[in-house]
C-alpha cells in the first residue's frame, strides 16, 4: 500500500482533509460555546473574533453548530452504511447460498427496490416512518441495502461451489456456521470496499433528507437541516446557511477522493494506464 | 430486436408488481392509525371515519390492494387530501416543468461532460487531467442545495442578473399550449415571455447539469483509460494506425457505449433527484409537488409521485438497454443466438 499514497496525490489530499475534519469535529466542540446557547441580542452577527463563522437568527454560534453537527453527520454516515451493510449482506448471502426459487424471489425484491431512484425511495420511506433522525437513517439504509445485497449474493454464489464448501458440508458443519465462517468470511473483501465507497453518498442523502425536513429535528445541530433552517436569512447573513453546506461538501469530497483512488487501486487495468 | 424488446418488457412485469406492492404499503408504515395521524390533533371522529373510508382502511388488506390496482388501470392515482383534486391530473399538469428542466440539463451535461472526460483521458496524469478530476469530484460531492444557494447568492442577489425562483415572472403567464414555458412563449409570438422563461431555466438547469456532467466526465475518462489497455488497441497501434485514429475511432467509440448506460440511468435518477433543485428554486414540477405533499402529509400525492418517478426510471432503464443493443453488435449477436 505504500506505493498507493505516492501515486495518488488526490487520495492524499482526501486523507488530509478527512483527518483535519475529524480532528476539528472531535476536538473542536471542547473549545466552542454550546451549539444551542441562545443570545438574541447578538443575532445574525457576521464572522468576528468571538464568533469565527458568525451567529444565526437566535444568536447561536455557527461554528459551534457546524462542529457539533459534524459529529452527528459523521456518526450518521457510518451508522447508515453499517445498517445497510448488515441488512444487505444478510439478505444477499442467504439468497446466493440458498439458490433456486428462494434466490429468484429474493432477488426480484432487490430489483424492485433498485427500480426506484435512490433519493425518491428514501424520501417516501422517511415520510411514511415520520420525520426524525432515526427514521431518516433507516430510510437511507434500506435504500442502500440492495446494492450490498447484490454484491453479497454474487460472492455467495461463487463461494458456495468451492471445494472447501463441499468439504465443510461433508463433515457436517451447520448452516449458520457455514454462512458466517465460510461464505461471509471469504467474500467480505469487496463488500468492505463497497462500504467505504458508499459513505459519501450516505452522508449526502441523509443531509438531503435533513434539508427537506425529514431528518434531525430542531434544535439539534445537523448540517442538512441547518442549511434549510437558515435559507430565509440568505440575503442578509449568507454565512449561516453556507457554513454547514460547505461542511457537507468537504466531508463528502474527502470520502470520494479516497474512495476514488481505492477503486483505481483495486482495478489493475486502470492502474496500468 | 422486437423479440428482445418484448422479452425485456415481460421481465419488467414482476418487478413492476413488486414496486406497486412497496408503494401501496407506504401508507401502512405510518405509525398508528394513518387517518388519525394524517388529520392531526384537532380532528373529529366524523372526519376520521370519513378519511378511513376514503383511504379504504376499513377493508381487508387484499381488497385494498386490489382496488388500488384497479384504480391504477383506470389511471386513477387517488385524490389529494389537501386540494381534493385527482392526483393523476395534478401530476400531469406539472410534468412538463420537470421534463423541460431535466432534458435541458441532460443536453448541457453531455456538451460539457463528454469533451472534458475525453480530453482528460488523452492527457491522463497531466495538470489538466488532475484539474478536471478534482472539479468533477467536487461536482459529485456537492449537495444540490448548496450549489443552488451559491448560484442564487452570486447571480441572483449579488449581481442581480438572473431570477432565483419560479418558472416565469408573474406578468408573463401565457396561455399554456404545450406546457413548456419557452416553447409556449414562442408559439404565442411573445419573444419577451420566451426569454423570461429561458432566464428562469438557467440556474436550476446548471445545478442539475453540474452533477450529471461531473458523473459523465469521470466515467468517460475512466472507461477510455481502461479501453486503451485492450488488446485491440495494441493491434490497431501495431498495424501502424496514427495515434489520433486509434483514439477517436477505436477507443472513443468503444468507451461511448457504456457511457450511454450511465447517462441514461443518471438522467432517470435526475427526474427524481430534481426534488431538491425544484424545491430550492420553487420550480413548479413534480419534485416540488412531492415536497409540498411531504410537508402536508398528503399521502396519495406522495404515493402517486413515487410511482411516476419509479415508472419513468424503469422505462428509461429499458430504453437504455435497447439503445445499447442497437449500438453494440456483440449484444445483438448474443440476442440472436
Amino acid at each position: 500500500m505504500s506505493g498507493f499514497w505516492a501515486r495518488n496525490r488526490l487520495a492524499l489530499m482526501g486523507a488530509g482533509l478527512l483527518g483535519a475534519i475529524l480532528l476539528a469535529v472531535l476536538a473542536g466542540p471542547f473549545f466552542t460555546t454550546s451549539p444551542i446557547a441562545i443570545d438574541i441580542a447578538n443575532k445574525l452577527a457576521p464572522p468576528s473574533a468571538a464568533h469565527w463563522l458568525g451567529t444565526d437568527f437566535f444568536g447561536r454560534d455557527v461554528l459551534a453548530r457546524v462542529l457539533h453537527g459534524g459529529r452527528a453527520t459523521l456518526a450518521i454516515g457510518i451508522g447508515v452504511v453499517a445498517l445497510a451493510f448488515v441488512l444487505g449482506v444478510a439478505f444477499g448471502t442467504v439468497a446466493g447460498f440458498a439458490g433456486g426459487a428462494t434466490d429468484m424471489v429474493m432477488m426480484r425484491l432487490v430489483d424492485a427496490m433498485l427500480a426506484f431512484p435512490g433519493l425518491v425511495l428514501a424520501i417516501a420511506l422517511a415520510a411514511a416512518f415520520g420525520p426524525s433522525l432515526e427514521n431518516a437513517m433507516l430510510a437511507v439504509a434500506i435504500t442502500l441495502a440492495p446494492q450490498f445485497a447484490r454484491v453479497a449474493r454474487s460472492q455467495a454464489l461463487a463461494i458456495s461451489v468451492k471445494p472447501y464448501m463441499e468439504a465443510a458440508m461433508a463433515i457436517g458443519v451447520g448452516t449458520p456456521r457455514l454462512l458466517l465462517r465460510y461464505v461471509l468470511r471469504n467474500g467480505i473483501g469487496p463488500l468492505l470496499v463497497q462500504a467505504s465507497l458508499a459513505l459519501g453518498g450516505a452522508i449526502l442523502q441523509t443531509a438531503s433528507l435533513g434539508f427537506l425536513g425529514l431528518g434531525a429535528q430542531p434544535p439539534a445541530a445537523e448540517w442538512g437541516a441547518d442549511v434549510a433552517g437558515n435559507l430565509a436569512y440568505l440575503r442578509d447573513a449568507p454565512w449561516v446557511a453556507l457554513a454547514p453546506g460547505i461542511a457537507i461538501l468537504l466531508v463528502v469530497l474527502s470520502f470520494n477522493l479516497i474512495g476514488d483512488a481505492l477503486a483505481d487501486w483495486f482495478n489493475p487495468r486502470r492502474r496500468a494506464a | 430486436m422486437g423479440g428482445y424488446a418484448l422479452r425485456r418488457l415481460a421481465a419488467l412485469l414482476p418487478v413492476l408488481f413488486l414496486v406497486l406492492v412497496i408503494i401501496f404499503h407506504l401508507t401502512r408504515f405510518i405509525p398508528g392509525d394513518p387517518a388519525v395521524t394524517l388529520l392531526g390533533p384537532g380532528a373529529t371522529d366524523v372526519q376520521i371515519a370519513a378519511l378511513r373510508a376514503q383511504l379504504r382502511l376499513d377493508e381487508p388488506m387484499g381488497m385494498q390492494f386490489l382496488s388500488y390496482l384497479g384504480g391504477l388501470l383506470r389511471g386513477d392515482l387517488g385524490v389529494s387530501l389537501k386540494t381534493g383534486a385527482p392526483v393523476a391530473r395534478e401530476i400531469l399538469l406539472r410534468l412538463p416543468a420537470t421534463i423541460e428542466l431535466s432534458v435541458l440539463a441532460l443536453l448541457v451535461a453531455i456538451v460539457v461532460g463528454l469533451p472534458l472526460g475525453v480530453v482528460s483521458a488523452i492527457r491522463a496524469n497531466t495538470a489538466f487531467d488532475h484539474a478536471v478530476r478534482l472539479v468533477s469530484l467536487l461536482g459529485v460531492s456537492m449537495p444540490a442545495f448548496l450549489l443552488a444557494l451559491v448560484l442564487q447568492l452570486v447571480f441572483g442577489i449579488a449581481l442581480g442578473w438572473l431570477p432565483i425562483s419560479g418558472r416565469t415572472s408573474p406578468f408573463f403567464l401565457d396561455d399554456p399550449v404545450t406546457g413548456f414555458a419557452v416553447i409556449d412563449g414562442l408559439i404565442n409570438g411573445d419573444a419577451e415571455a420566451a426569454w423570461d422563461a429561458f432566464l428562469h431555466l438557467l440556474l436550476p438547469t446548471t445545478v442539475l447539469a453540474a452533477f450529471l456532467a461531473a458523473t459523465l466526465g469521470r466515467f468517460v475518462r475512466n472507461t477510455m483509460l481502461e479501453t486503451m489497455g485492450e488488446d485491440y488497441i495494441r493491434t490497431a497501434r501495431a498495424k501502424g494506425l496514427p495515434e489520433r485514429a486509434v483514439f477517436f475511432v477505436h477507443a472513443l467509440r468503444n468507451s461511448l457505449l457504456p457511457a450511454v448506460t450511465v447517462v441514461g440511468l443518471k438522467f432517470a435518477e435526475m427526474l427524481g433527484g430534481a426534488i431538491l433543485t425544484e424545491t430550492v428554486f420553487a420550480w413548479p414540477g413534480i419534485g416540488r409537488f412531492m415536497f409540498d405533499a411531504i410537508r402536508n402529509r398528503d399521502y396519495p400525492v406522495i404515493q402517486g409521485a413515487t410511482l411516476v418517478f419509479a415508472l419513468m426510471f424503469m422505462l428509461v432503464s429499458l430504453a437504455v438497454d435497447l439503445i445499447q443493443a442497437l449500438l453494440d453488435p456483440r449484444i445483438r449477436k448474443r440476442m440472436a443466438s
